[in-house]
């Protein structure tokens, strides 16, 4: 009990360092911290519309989050979600531009479509570390880099709309393959069931089965886990794949939910903040699902900051940012203490 | 400077590495520490330098006690250690290497540093080219700008730990030259760590000879070799009746294997290993026992020749059909790389299942499994025991208990270094049972007695090369103990 | 200190605006407020302290001094909340008009949105916008402007037009106006969503197509004119004969400006130069969107020296911000003899005034307060309009839609030839969308003596023939 309690403090010193440190900024900057917090919280929290806008912003963080919780359990640091995400994006973007078929089939097959995506894009990195000797983080900077030229190339080429290229994306794809929303909510009852869904999985599967804990060999010693017999490489492939198809629905959800066509930048640095979140989390697969809700919350909230106060949204991501430090900074302390 | 090392104590949970060690170097002296791998030489030198701290015991400086709480707190005392690999930084010229050491200093220009450097290469006849990319030089030259480091750091006591290792012979000679120069000339005190008696007897004053982490032995120049080898290894235990078996067909082959990599070739070995036989293979570490054992465990591909296992080539194929065919390997780095750091016992059951492994996980089932192995192999500790928080004893326990139950090939490195007497008793009649079910055993060690007490067949290997097998019952200790010194056997 | 007391008297306000407008009922304007003269040392919301006990009704003031002042020259109109001067005279009102004001039961309160797509202020198209909402302020009594900038895929990858529309909207806008040709799909979806708030969608066409829901109006300048006066600029200065147009991305939009300078430039190059119009060489170099977004975008400062590297001795800026100008004043430093016409914002000039030929802008300032009245009054609709400059004045900044500012760069002469191309633009004697024209592939943009309608300058589907650079 005792311990439990320490843990949870020894969670919170540096949420509330965090607070302070940011606090501290604000009062440089010359803004009232109470006022900037209360407009981060009602931008996110005022209206059902923001609900709705924070459950969506959940999403990719969601189901990237799970994935990593794979390839953080296999010991591997898949820096390379963020073009996953793309891919995935990128494969539903063609078919969803190209055919023509009935909601029911249509939205199905472009989800499976993000997943078989980002399950290749992360493949490629799988290989690059597993065959190529190349470190995962250097692949994952490299294909996240291809992911995005690939991107601009299709917007501005092949699949510029027809009046012309633009920053803003392809045409919107048919309405048949939009995902639909909660009435008028900008909420996809779809994409939070598979969210939730890829988590509660992630979290049965490494908890429950061989391959979880084979895996958690693999990421806590290699070398044993290989002279044990478990074909090491085989699973590392299985952890980029299993991380990629998450990574690449998120971007399929991303593309004919949220924005309903393919635009620059399509996964939204959500790749990115997932590490984030998985690290805050402590890789606890049930902890990712507070955390990602408080990162959607103050995503969606900052920009409230710029409306009413002119100061800077990237605010609420320095916030982030800062509580992610402190939490590894404490966890640092522990280790050495 | 005088260093005295007065009843240094230092234990690693039940392995005693350094029990009671006093040692007095005088300056001017070259004194050497002999040892066996694993006798303690290491960790004294460590805890001289800073690196460990003691667990009983006191260090003396000219008379004044002295406690290092860090590797550069010793060398501003004046106690500089060379180690077996080079603290250089490989990428970086050798004048910035040296620039490096007084960065904790008022930085002299790099002019300065040169005229320095220039200076103690005329002095000892060095040739480094001050220019030069580190990790373009030799490993004798990289030597050679350590000890210039730590003299232009001010060492008066310089320890070399096994420097010899590496270097070709001029180097050999010119570093021998070098030190008895600065003991001589200079007055510094050298402390020459080795295992190598031949070394020992050509470059040392004075010897202190270690075994078990105890000091068997002070003597002066000139050393009787025999006397060395005797208190390295200590006289030979009565032999315990072995329980001979019958010996099989071939259960492993090595036809004319050749491993090589980049820092060692070991060429053309050759044995057939029966099953129910145990082989011991003996030799300094680093001579190519542990090529070879890898090479019969599949861990390592040969560049030439053939590995059968029962008469099969398994010469190109992977670790885990090795694994398949009846073979298993226990690494000496249990907690390194035999058990994973992190997992539970329960855990590290599950994951060694052999055969079918179901998809979800009978935790309550693999819970029981691995407590009916605790209680059969007398671990203590828990299922649920991570086994970092097992003791050395226990964790090989532990790696026996979850080898699979037939076996054709048992692979180990040293199986009973650090164990206490009970536990190492206990693994070896472990192993002598599976005999009886037709593995064949191979292991490294470098305890004479245990190699001696538990082999059929004894293979030393020295510099890369695997001598003829010697039967066990036919040789001596103290045979043995000079083939592994290197030392020629006049008879 | 007072400019943060003063953001959080504006907090103060908008949280207020956060009532629902259904409570809106209007109360007759008192007489019997006080006039007062600023003091030293005098700030508004000190004065409302003093007055009504709550600092944060200063807004009540501005409002009514306003009116007051719009009847009454005797009072000073405030313009900036934050500036009064000792001296003044201002209207204070009563006690229960201030109460009634904050409770938002005054009509004529108007909270009104800008979504801009770049900086707002980037010396250029946004900044353009944001002025303009100030403008609103300035001489709507009661409008107030809420804004957010950088909505655009490289500075802001999370957020979408619908959040931000939702947040307007939570903060009380009941109008908005989202001023990128990028917002058009977006703003058809948002505007489905919100019925009852009118949208004004500036650059768009869906309003006329039909396509855009019945709360969607669309409003554009004719820039044509000021590109084609930009292009005689050019073409009165040019040495070499070389120009270069710095453009964004390719649609009808911006292939319609650069023929549109192209057309101005070959006229006068014709006409007051006396040369062969068909010796001009026009290069067209586009980035790919309305600004640099780094790594995605090309970057315009490279694209600017490379249209200078080709021979070009004008640059004509067709993106959002000033990279052309601030380019040709860096080269014209080191000695060039070289040439600017910025874009898009009146101010733009500025960053090398010496070289400027002069900038066509765009004046949305008169648009969006007709706009807002229309919202207050009730008869906003759906519409689309295409206004052109104000002819009496082009640079009247209460009437026009677009102006052209000569720059420091003009001779004397060059001026009156200039004013005299102004002058036939305006009295209709100089028409450039004439054919015969062709476009680059040689089809017939317009046949002999063909004058072009609305829908074929709107739609234009090729550079000209004669022009160097990508159509698509």
């Amino acid at each position: 009990m005792l311990q439990r309690l320490s843990n949870l403090t020894l969670g919170l010193v540096p949420v509330v360092l965090a607070l302070l440190f940011t606090t501290v900024i604000l009062i440089i900057v010359g803004a009232p911290p109470g006022e900037a917090y209360r407009n981060i919280l009602q931008g996110a929290l005022e209206s059902p519309d923001k609900w709705a806008s924070v459950v969506t912003a959940m999403v990719p963080l969601l189901l990237c989050s799970a994935g990593l919780l794979v390839t953080f359990a296999a010991g591997l640091w898949n820096i390379g979600v963020e073009g996953q995400i793309v891919a995935g994006a990128l494969l539903a973007t063609w078919l969803a531009l190209n055919l023509t078929l009935p909601p029911i089939l249509f939205i199905p097959l472009l989800l499976v479509a993000g997943l078989i995506g980002g399950a290749l894009w992360g493949l490629l990195a799988g290989l690059l570390r597993v065959y190529g000797g190349v470190h995962e983080i250097f692949g994952g900077v490299g294909l996240n880099f291809i992911a995005i030229v690939l991107t601009n190339y299709l917007i501005f080429g092949p699949w510029k709309p027809a009046d012309g290229a633009t920053m803003s994306g392809t045409d919107p794809f048919p309405p048949a393959a939009w995902l639909p929303r909660l009435g008028d909510l900008p909420v996809y009852p779809t994409a939070v069931v598979l969210a939730l869904a890829a988590v509660a999985l992630m979290y049965f599967a490494l908890r429950g089965t061989t391959w979880g804990l084979k895996l958690k060999a693999i990421g806590k010693n290699q070398r044993s886990a290989f002279l044990m017999g478990i074909p090491t490489s085989r699973y590392m492939l299985g952890a980029f794949l299993v991380c990629g198809a998450l990574a690449g629905l998120a971007g399929s959800i991303q593309a004919i939910g949220v924005r309903q066509r393919l635009i620059p930048g399509v996964s939204g640095g959500y790749g990115f903040l997932a590490l984030l979140v998985v690290l805050l989390a402590g890789y606890r697969p049930l902890w990712v699902i507070p955390i990602a809700l408080f990162f959607a919350a103050v995503g969606v909230g900052s920009p409230r900051l710029e409306l009413s106060m002119q100061l800077d949204s990237a605010l609420g991501g320095t916030l982030e940012g800062i509580i992610v430090l402190f939490v590894l900074l404490a966890q640092g302390v522990k280790r050495k203490a | 400077m005088k260093i005295e090392a007065l009843d240094i104590r230092k234990y690693f949970g039940p392995v005693r590495a350094n029990d009671g060690i006093t040692l007095t170097v005088e300056p001017g002296s070259i004194h050497g520490l002999l040892g066996e791998n694993g006798a303690g030489k290491t960790t004294l030198m460590k805890i001289l330098t800073g690196f460990i701290s003691a667990d009983g015991g006191e260090t003396r400086l000219d008379g004044r006690p002295v406690r290092f709480a860090s590797p550069a707190e010793s060398i501003r005392h004046g106690i500089g250690m060379l180690h077996q690999e080079p603290l250089d930084f490989p990428p970086l010229k050798v004048l910035d290497n040296l620039l490096l050491a007084f960065e904790d200093r008022l930085i002299p220009g790099r002019q300065q540093v040169r005229r320095v450097l220039e200076e103690l290469c005329r002095r000892f006849n060095f040739s480094i080219d001050p220019d030069a990319r580190v990790n373009t030089l030799t490993v004798g030259e990289r030597q050679q700008l350590e000890i210039l480091r730590l003299l232009a750091l001010g060492a008066e006591v310089i320890i070399l730990d096994e420097p010899t290792t590496g270097i070709s012979a001029p180097q050999k000679v010119l570093l021998f030259a070098t030190l008895r120069r600065l003991a001589k000339e200079e007055g510094k005190s050298v402390i020459f760590v080795s295992h190598k008696l031949e070394e020992v007897e050509e470059l040392c004053d004075r010897v202190t000879v270690l075994r078990q982490g105890k000091v068997t032995g002070h003597i002066e120049a000139p050393f009787r070799a025999e006397q060395l080898v005797q208190l390295m290894f200590g006289q030979s235990l009565l032999r315990s009746d072995r329980s001979r078996v019958p010996l099989g067909e071939p259960a492993l082959e090595l036809q004319d294997v050749t491993v090589q990599t980049y820092r060692l070739t070991v060429s053309h070995m050759s044995l057939a290993v029966r099953a129910g036989e145990v082989i011991g293979l003996a030799g300094l570490e680093g001579s190519g026992q542990r090529l070879m054992l890898r090479a019969c465990a599949g861990l390592q591909r040969p560049s030439s020749g053939r590995v059968r296992l029962q008469g099969d080539d398994f010469t190109r194929r992977s670790y885990r059909d090795f694994l398949a065919a009846g073979v298993a390997y226990l690494p000496a780095g249990r907690i390194e790389e035999g058990l994973i750091r992190g997992l539970t016992l329960t855990e590290h059951y599950v994951l060694t299942q052999r055969g079918h492994q179901p998809l979800f996980i009978d935790w309550v089932g693999a819970a029981e499994g691995m407590q009916h192995k605790i209680a059969e192999f007398n671990i203590r500790g828990q299922s649920g025991t991570p086994v970092e928080a097992l003791s050395g004893g226990n964790q090989q326990r532990a790696l026996l208990s979850l080898l699979p139950p037939v076996l054709k090939v048992l692979a180990m490195e040293h199986p009973t270094r650090g164990l206490d007497i009970e536990s190492a008793m206990w693994v070896w009649e472990q192993l002598l049972e599976r005999r009886k079910s037709g593995t064949a055993i191979l292991f490294i060690s470098a305890d004479l007695d245990e190699l001696m007490e538990h082999s059929d067949r004894i293979i030393v290997f020295s510099g890369g090369v695997m001598a003829s097998p010697i039967d066990a019952a036919a040789t001596s200790i103290e045979e043995l103990g000079y083939l592994i010194g290197g030392v020629r056997d006049n008879s | 200190m007072r400019k943060r007391l003063f953001r959080l008297l504006i907090l103060a306000v908008l949280a207020l605006t956060l009532l629902p407008a259904a409570a809106i009922a209007a109360p007759p304007v008192q007489e019997g407020g006080t006039v007062y003269t600023i003091q030293k040392d005098d700030w508004l919301s000190k004065l409302a302290d003093k007055e009504y006990g709550d600092p944060l009704a200063y807004p009540a003031i501005v409002y009514y001094n306003n009116l007051k002042a719009a009847e009454d020259s005797a009072f000073t109109k405030i313009e900036d909340p934050e500036f009064i001067e000792v001296g003044w005279t201002v209207y204070m009102p009563t006690a229960e008009e201030a109460t009634a004001f904050l409770a938002g039961e005054v009509t004529g309160a108007l909270t009104f949105g800008i979504v801009m797509v770049g900086p707002f202020n980037d010396h250029g198209w946004s900044e353009a916008h944001y002025t303009a909402g100030q403008y609103v302020e300035t001489n709507v009594p009661g409008a107030r402007m809420i804004w957010l900038d950088k909505l655009n895929v490289g500075d802001r990858p999370e957020t979408t037009l619908e959040q931000v529309v939702d947040d307007m909207v939570a903060q009380g806008a009941q109008f908005i106006l989202t001023t990128s040709d990028d917002f058009q799909t977006d703003t058809d979806t948002v505007a489905a969503k919100y019925p009852d708030v009118p949208f004004l969608m500036i650059s768009g066409d869906h309003a006329w197509t039909g396509v855009a829901p019945p709360n969607v109006a669309n409003y554009m300048g004719r820039m044509e004119y000021g590109k084609m006066i930009a292009g005689c600029a050019a073409a009165l200065k040019t040495e070499t004969g070389v120009m270069g147009y710095l453009g964004p991305l390719i649609n009808d939009e911006t292939r319609r400006l650069a023929n549109s300078v192209y057309l101005g430039a070959r006229y006068c190059y014709e006409n007051y130069r006396g040369g062969n119009p068909d010796d001009l060489q026009f290069i067209v170099q586009w980035i790919g969107f309305w600004f640099n977004i780094p790594g995605v975008t090309l970057d315009p400062t490279e694209v600017a020296n490379d249209i200078f590297n080709a021979g070009a001795d004008v640059i004509l800026s067709g993106i959002d911000t000033t990279e052309a100008i601030v380019v040709a004043g860096q080269r014209a430093e080191q000695g060039e003899t070289v040439w600017a016409i910025p874009y898009d914002y009146e101010g733009a000039c500025a960053e090398a005034p010496d070289i400027c030929l002069g900038v066509p802008y765009f004046n949305w300032g008169p648009a969006y307060v007709n706009y807002v009245q229309k919202v207050q009054a009730g008869t906003f609709e759906q519409e689309w309009i295409w206004a052109g400059p104000d002819w009496t004045d082009i640079n009247n900044r209460d009437t026009t839609a677009v102006g052209f500012i000569k720059g420091d760069g003009m001779t004397a002469e060059e001026a009156v030839q200039l004013d005299a191309f102004i002058a036939g633009l305006a009295d209709g004697s100089i028409n450039l969308f004439v054919g015969p024209l062709n476009y680059q592939d040689g089809s017939v943009y317009l046949a002999d003596g063909e004058v072009a309608t609305d829908e074929q300058v709107w739609y234009t589907k090729q550079l000209l023939e004669g022009m160097t650079g990508p159509s698509e």
